[in-house]
């Protein structure tokens, strides 16, 4: 009887917590929308930003997405030959790659890089009184910190994308050609012909979704943190949580809605 | 003479734990006074209540002739561009240099010229003795360092009322009669207000004016500086003496047996 009672209480004790960070991340993206109202942003802080987040993901992004092309092709080139339908080879790899797969892994790839990263730095800021520091000179570190990051992931992550579908289509007519004997005509033609301006859309809207869902959680988890050192480490560890469990409901949402 | 600071009956509490239970202070303008108690009593929560950095559960705070009480981060914007603080662990910017931290306010308060406030950024290095480390970024810097990077940027925009919370731990008794040296130069020329907390009470003590003690929650004692170490307070003289036995006791039954 204790240990049910005990299970519906850490349940319970579970629910409030989850119900009162996802408060918090509402009231800080009310915050940061407030912030851009009139838009006044520390362009040297946005520009730091965009290089870090930006740039410097990019080798990894092109790795993750040229291999995502090829594993799409490699899953699908079997039975394409073997019922002689090569003529949607290109279709069916870049169809997964462009709505799914590559928006996914990217932003997956980008929360455990950036999303992290962004966690790490500001809660160490906020453990050591940097963020009141900012205060105590009457800056607002919503604007002056959060805002250009915010800015930053969004069109950075939207970016990524577009540079991480063409990297995988890619990936996937080289993998068609060398390991399934595919001509680069056929698979070009498969692109050009079965693949529509909406399916790269539909990824590209996907990731200005999931890039806000990192950014606000990875910002909403920095700011917040208590503890010192091992704050930190907690709230590096539930932001790269919640931007996971944020990007997968996000995308079957998104997905559900927009077909 | 009005007050530069009034604080009345001010409770905060952190959770179950109240730290401060009633506190009132007054400090008049152009006062140099220290606030001094055990550690974890409350004396940096002072601090903050007085700069708005937080709220407290009741009382009343007016810092420079205005309420700071329910008011929006913005509107005490104004209010903490007039005051200068030093945190007790630097609170320096880590994604700037020295030079940049010091040059900070200046620049988010605007109306220099840049040739005036590298200028003034100069001045202040120089009196703080960290010429040559403009360009260090405050993470290759001592303990000490950083602390007079902290000093240089709470002072260097001239502020009506400046809050120094631990101003020379970590440094050794040299610099540290320096920097109290500098600290009070500096107030002499602006007739700034000044509100400090230390630990090294008979540094603190040639500093400023009046030291104000406080233990469980209230300021149980105020008076000359000078004469601390005399204090009528039982409490106030076994901690300035430093004395193992008294009537002070801080630590829980379960600790202390």
């Amino acid at each position: 009887m204790n240990q049910a009672r005990g299970a519906v209480a850490n349940i319970g004790a579970g629910a409030l917590r989850v119900a009162e960070e996802v408060g918090g991340i509402v009231i800080l993206t009310g915050q940061v929308l407030r912030a851009l109202i009139p838009p006044r942003i520390d362009t040297r802080e946005l520009w730091k930003n965009l290089y870090k987040m930006g740039n410097k993901s990019v080798p990894i992004v092109v790795l993750t997405a040229f291999f995502a092309g090829g594993l799409m092709t490699l899953q699908t080139g079997p039975f394409v030959k073997k019922f002689g339908a090569t003529a949607i080879a290109g279709w069916a790899a870049g169809y997964a790659v462009l709505r799914e797969i590559g928006p996914i892994l990217i932003a997956l790839m980008f929360s455990g890089r950036v999303g992290a990263n962004n966690t790490a730095e500001l809660s160490t800021m906020t453990v050591t009184e940097q963020l009141d520091g900012l205060r105590a000179l009457a800056i607002d570190p919503v604007r002056f910190l959060v805002v250009p990051r915010v800015i930053a992931m969004m069109v950075m992550l939207v970016a990524l994308t577009v540079i991480g579908d063409l990297v995988s289509l890619a990936g996937a007519s080289i993998t068609a050609r060398a390991m399934l004997d595919i001509e680069w005509s056929t698979m070009y033609h498969s692109f050009a012909d079965n693949l529509k301006p909406f399916d790269f859309l539909h990824g590209i809207y996907k990731s200005i979704a999931f890039g806000a869902a990192i950014a606000m959680s990875s910002c909403y988890f920095g700011v917040t943190v208590r503890g010192g050192a091992v704050g930190v480490g907690r709230a590096v560890n539930a932001a790269v949580v919640a931007a996971a469990v944020s990007i997968m409901l996000l995308d079957f949402f998104l997905t559900y809605l927009t077909g | 003479m009005t007050a530069a600071i009034r604080i009345d009956d001010v409770v905060k509490r952190y959770g179950r734990h109240e730290v401060l239970a009633g506190v009132t202070l007054d400090v008049a303008r152009g006062a140099r006074i220290g606030l001094i108690g055990p550690a974890a009593s409350g004396k940096s929560v002072i601090l903050k209540l007085v700069c708005g950095l937080e709220t407290p559960d009741r009382g009343r705070i007016e810092v420079l002739g205005e309420n700071i009480i329910d008011r929006s981060e913005v509107s005490l914007g104004d209010l903490r561009k007039r005051i200068g603080m030093l945190f007790q662990n630097y609170a320096l910017f880590d994604f700037l240099s020295v030079a940049e931290n010091v040059a900070f306010p200046l620049e988010q308060r605007g109306g220099l010229a840049a040739d005036e406030v590298a200028a003034r950024v100069a001045d202040r290095l120089r009196a703080v003795g960290l010429v040559g480390s403009e360009h260090k970024l405050t993470g290759e810097l001592s303990g000490g360092m950083k602390k007079r990077v902290g000093i240089a940027r709470a002072t260097v925009a001239d502020a009506e009322l400046v809050i120094y919370d631990e101003p020379t731990a970590g440094l050794d008794p040299v610099t540290t009669q320096k920097i109290y040296d500098l600290l009070a130069a500096d107030q002499q020329r602006t007739g700034a207000t000044v509100l400090a907390v230390s630990s090294d009470v008979v540094a603190l003590a040639r500093f400023v004016d009046e030291i104000a003690f406080l233990y469980r929650g209230h300021i149980i004692y105020r008076g000359p500086a000078t004469s601390i170490a005399d204090a009528p307070d039982p409490v106030v003289r076994q901690f300035v003496r430093g004395e193992l036995t008294g009537p002070m006791d801080d630590l829980p039954a379960e600790e202390a047996s």
